[in-house]
C-alpha cells in the first residue's frame, strides 16, 4: 500500500517541444478512442483521468499512484509507435506531478504552452477533452479542468496574450481587414487547392468572406474545397477575368514560377476603377509577379510579409507572458489550497469517530468479562483505553494535517479511506 | 472663470493626446476607457465655459471649433472603434484651445452689436464651427487614409498599420464628414446672410470674413461634388480633401496676416 502515499494529480504526455510531428501524429487520439484509452488507465488503478489530445499534444491528466498507472500509460502510448526507441514512448514524453501538473494545465489552457503563443483554439480543446472524459474525471480533475477554463479566460481578458494574429493564414486575414474593414460579404478567389490554400480559405470564410471561386489545375481537388466553402471550381485560365471583380485573391499553387502575371491580369485589374484588390501570395516559389503591386490600389503580400505580421504579433504577445504567468501562479495557489484541504477535516473526524466507537465497544466487552472491578478500576481502564487511542491517532492526524497544508493530503486521505473503509467524500 | 474652465479643458485634452500618442514614442497603449474618459471630461468643462462665452472674436471662435472637433473625435472613436482620429484631432483641439486662451476669450469693445446674443447669430456660429470641424475631420480621415495606404503598399506593418483603422472605414469617415459638413456650413452661411439682413448695422462683417467664408463654402462644395457626383474615392478623394482643407487654411492665414488682431475671427 505504500504506493498510495504517491497518489495525487499527475500529467503525463508528449507535446510539440518533446516529440516531432510524425511521433505526435501517432499518439493523437480521436474522440472515439478516448473512452477506451481512459478505461485502460483506470483499470491500472487511476481514480480519475482526462485525456487531452490535439495535433500538438497528447496528455493524460490523472489522479493516480505513480506505479503502475504511469507504466500503463507509457505502454498504451508505446503501442502506437511504429519504430520503438529503446525507452519506448517515455523517450518523447514528460511527467509533472501535483502542483506542477496543475500549473501545467493552467499554462496549456492559457495558450502559454502552445506552439503559437497565446492561440485561443486550445481553450476549446481543453473544454472538449474535459467533456469527453467527464465520466472518468472524478471530483479533483473535474474541478481542475473547470478552473483551467477560468484561468484561460482570465488570461485572455486581463492580458494581451491573445492579441493580434500569429499565423501566416490569420495574418492574411488581418491584412485584408486593414484594407476592407469588415470582411463579411467580401468575395475571394482562391488559386490552388493545397492544404495551405484550404487553411487560408477557411480562415477567410470564418470571417464571413464568400469564397466564390477555387481555381486549380486539378479540378477534382478544387471542387472538393469549393463545395466545402460554397464556391465554384474553375480552371486557372477561367480565373483571370475574375480579378476584375473579386476583393481578395488568395494564391497558393504548386507552380514553379509566377502564374499571376502582368500579361494575364494587368488589364483586368486596371478595369477595377481604383477599387482595392488584396492579393495574398502564400506560395513558395511565389505565384504572383511582384510588378502587379505597382498597380494603384493593388495590395500584394507574400509569405514573408505575412510572417512578418505574424512575428510582430508573437513579439507583442511575448511582452504579455509575465502578466499571464502571474495569473497562472495565483490560480495555481488557489487550486492548491482547495486541493490540500480537500476532505481532511471531515475525514479525520469520521476516522476518529470510527475509532472511538470501536474503543467504546471493546471496552464494554472487556468490562463485561471483569465484573469484579471496582468503579475506580473501571474508570482507570476507561482512561487507559482513551489515552491509548489518542496516542495511536495523534501522529497520523498530525501527518495528515501537515500533508494537507503542503498540498499532499489527497493521497494520504485516499489511503486512509481505503485502509479503514471510510465513506468517500461527497 | 471662463479662462479657468478653458485651462482645465486644455489640461485634460493635452493629457488625453499624450496618452494617445504614447505608442508612437515607444510607450504602451493607454487603456481605451481612459483615452475616451479624459476628452469627455475635458468637453464637460469646455461646454460650461462655452455657455458663458460671447461668441465674437478669434478666441471664442477657436474655442467653439475645438469643442466641435472634440465632439466629432469622440463620435468617430465610437464609429471606428479605435483612437486613430485622436492622433490628429487631439493635438489640433488642444492647440486650438491653447490659441483661444492666448487670443483672449472676451470680445473687444469694437465689435459686436445688438444681435450678437440672438439665436440666429449663435446658430450661425455653431453651425459654421461645426461645418469647419467636419471639414477638419475629413482632412484628418484623409491624412490617416494616406498614411495607412502608404504603410500597406510599402508592407511596413509598423505602428500605423497596427493602430490606424482600415482604409475603407477611413474613406467612409472622410465621405461622411464632407457630406455632413457641407449642409452645416451652407446653413451657417445662409444664417449669416439672413442675420445681416435683419440686423443691418448690428454686425460689422469684414470683407475678409465674407471672402474666406465664401471661399471655404466653395471648396467644401467642390470636395463634396467630386466625392458624390464624380464618385471619387480612396486615395484621390483623400488628396482632394487635404488639398481643399490646406487651401482654406492658407487663405485664412494670409487674410489674418493682412488684418491682424484677435478682436475678430477675421
Amino acid at each position: 500500500m505504500t504506493g498510495h502515499t504517491d497518489m495525487g494529480i499527475k500529467v503525463l504526455g508528449v507535446n510539440h517541444r518533446t516529440a516531432p510531428l510524425d511521433v505526435r501524429e501517432r499518439f493523437t487520439h480521436g474522440a472515439h478512442e478516448v473512452p477506451g484509452a481512459l478505461a485502460r488507465v483506470m483499470a491500472a488503478g487511476a481514480t480519475g483521468g482526462v485525456l487531452l489530445s490535439t495535433c500538438n499534444r497528447t496528455e493524460f491528466y490523472l489522479v493516480a499512484d505513480d506505479e503502475p498507472v504511469l507504466d500503463a500509460v507509457w505502454s498504451l502510448l508505446g503501442e502506437r509507435l511504429e519504430t520503438k526507441p529503446p525507452g519506448g514512448a517515455r523517450e518523447y514524453g514528460y511527467i509533472a506531478r501535483d502542483r506542477e501538473a496543475v500549473r501545467h494545465l493552467y499554462r496549456v489552457s492559457s495558450g502559454l504552452d502552445s506552439m503559437i503563443l497565446g492561440e485561443s483554439q486550445i481553450q476549446g480543446q481543453v473544454r472538449e477533452a474535459w467533456e469527453a472524459s467527464r465520466a472518468q474525471a472524478g471530483p479533483v480533475l473535474h474541478r481542475l479542468f473547470q478552473t483551467a477554463l477560468h484561468v484561460g479566460s482570465r488570461v485572455r481578458t486581463e492580458t494581451g496574450l491573445g492579441m493580434g494574429t500569429a499565423s501566416a493564414a490569420s495574418a492574411g486575414v488581418a491584412v485584408a481587414g486593414k484594407i476592407f474593414g469588415d470582411l463579411d460579404g467580401r468575395s475571394a478567389l482562391i488559386l490552388g487547392a493545397g492544404d495551405m490554400a484550404e487553411l487560408a480559405a477557411q480562415c477567410l470564410s470564418d470571417q464571413g468572406v464568400q469564397v466564390t471561386l477555387v481555381a486549380n489545375r486539378t479540378q477534382e481537388r478544387a471542387r472538393a474545397i469549393a463545395e466545402r466553402l460554397g464556391g465554384t471550381a474553375v480552371s486557372l485560365e477561367e480565373a483571370w477575368p475574375h480579378f476584375a471583380t473579386t476583393d481578395i485573391a488568395l494564391c497558393s499553387t504548386a507552380a514553379p514560377h509566377a502564374v499571376v502575371t502582368w500579361e494575364r491580369v494587368g488589364a483586368v485589374i486596371s478595369a477595377r476603377r481604383g477599387r482595392p484588390l488584396c492579393i495574398l501570395d502564400l506560395a513558395v516559389p511565389r505565384d504572383v509577379d511582384p510588378a502587379i503591386a505597382q498597380l494603384e490600389n493593388v495590395f500584394l503580400y507574400d509569405v514573408d510579409d505575412l510572417q512578418t505580421v505574424a512575428a510582430q504579433a508573437t513579439a507583442r504577445r511575448r511582452d504579455e507572458v509575465p502578466a499571464a504567468e502571474q495569473i497562472v501562479e495565483q490560480e495555481t495557489d488557489l487550486f492548491w489550497a482547495w486541493y490540500g484541504g480537500l476532505g481532511v477535516v471531515p475525514t479525520i473526524k469520521e476516522w476518529r469517530q470510527q475509532m472511538e466507537t470501536l474503543r467504546a465497544a471493546e471496552l464494554e466487552r472487556a468490562l463485561r468479562q471483569l465484573p469484579h472491578l471496582s468503579p475506580d478500576d473501571r474508570a482507570r481502564l476507561e482512561q487507559f483505553s482513551q489515552a491509548l487511542l489518542n496516542k495511536f491517532l495523534h501522529q497520523p492526524t498530525v501527518a495528515l494535517k501537515q500533508a494537507a497544508e503542503q498540498g499532499h493530503g489527497y493521497g494520504l486521505l485516499e489511503a486512509l479511506r481505503r485502509l479503514f473503509g471510510l465513506e468517500p467524500p461527497a | 472663470m471662463i479662462v479657468t474652465l478653458h485651462l482645465i479643458a486644455l489640461a485634460l485634452y493635452g493629457l488625453a493626446t499624450a496618452l494617445v500618442l504614447a505608442p508612437f514614442l515607444g510607450g504602451r497603449p493607454a487603456p481605451r476607457a481612459l483615452t475616451i474618459a479624459l476628452p469627455c471630461a475635458g468637453a464637460a468643462f469646455h461646454v460650461i465655459a462655452i455657455a458663458q462665452l460671447t461668441p465674437i472674436g478669434l478666441g471664442p471662435a477657436l474655442s467653439m471649433l475645438a469643442f466641435c472637433l472634440v465632439l466629432l473625435q469622440l463620435v468617430s472613436e465610437r464609429l471606428l472603434r479605435g483612437s486613430a482620429v485622436s492622433f490628429f484631432a487631439g493635438p489640433l483641439a488642444t492647440g486650438l484651445v491653447g490659441l483661444a486662451i492666448l487670443s483672449g476669450l472676451t470680445p473687444g469693445n469694437q465689435v459686436g452689436g445688438s444681435g450678437t446674443q440672438s439665436a440666429w447669430f449663435i446658430l450661425h456660429v455653431v453651425l459654421s464651427a461645426l461645418g469647419l470641424a467636419l471639414m477638419a475631420l475629413a482632412f484628418i480621415a484623409a491624412a490617416l487614409y494616406l498614411l495607412q495606404f502608404r504603410e500597406l503598399k510599402s508592407r511596413r506593418f509598423g505602428q500605423v498599420f497596427q493602430l490606424f483603422p482600415p482604409l475603407e472605414r477611413l474613406d467612409q469617415l472622410n465621405r461622411f464628414a464632407l457630406v455632413a459638413g457641407f449642409p452645416a456650413l451652407t446653413i451657417g452661411v445662409l444664417l449669416a446672410l439672413g442675420y445681416g439682413a435683419q440686423f443691418s448695422g448690428g454686425l460689422h462683417a469684414a470683407k475678409a470674413q465674407i471672402v474666406w467664408g465664401l471661399f471655404t463654402w466653395v471648396v467644401l462644395g467642390w470636395a463634396v461634388w467630386v466625392r458624390v457626383v464624380r464618385r471619387w474615392a480612396g486615395r484621390r478623394a483623400a488628396l482632394a480633401s487635404i488639398a481643399g482643407f490646406g487651401a482654406v487654411l492658407l487663405v485664412y492665414v494670409a487674410l489674418k496676416l493682412v488684418q491682424p488682431g484677435a478682436g475678430r475671427f477675421l
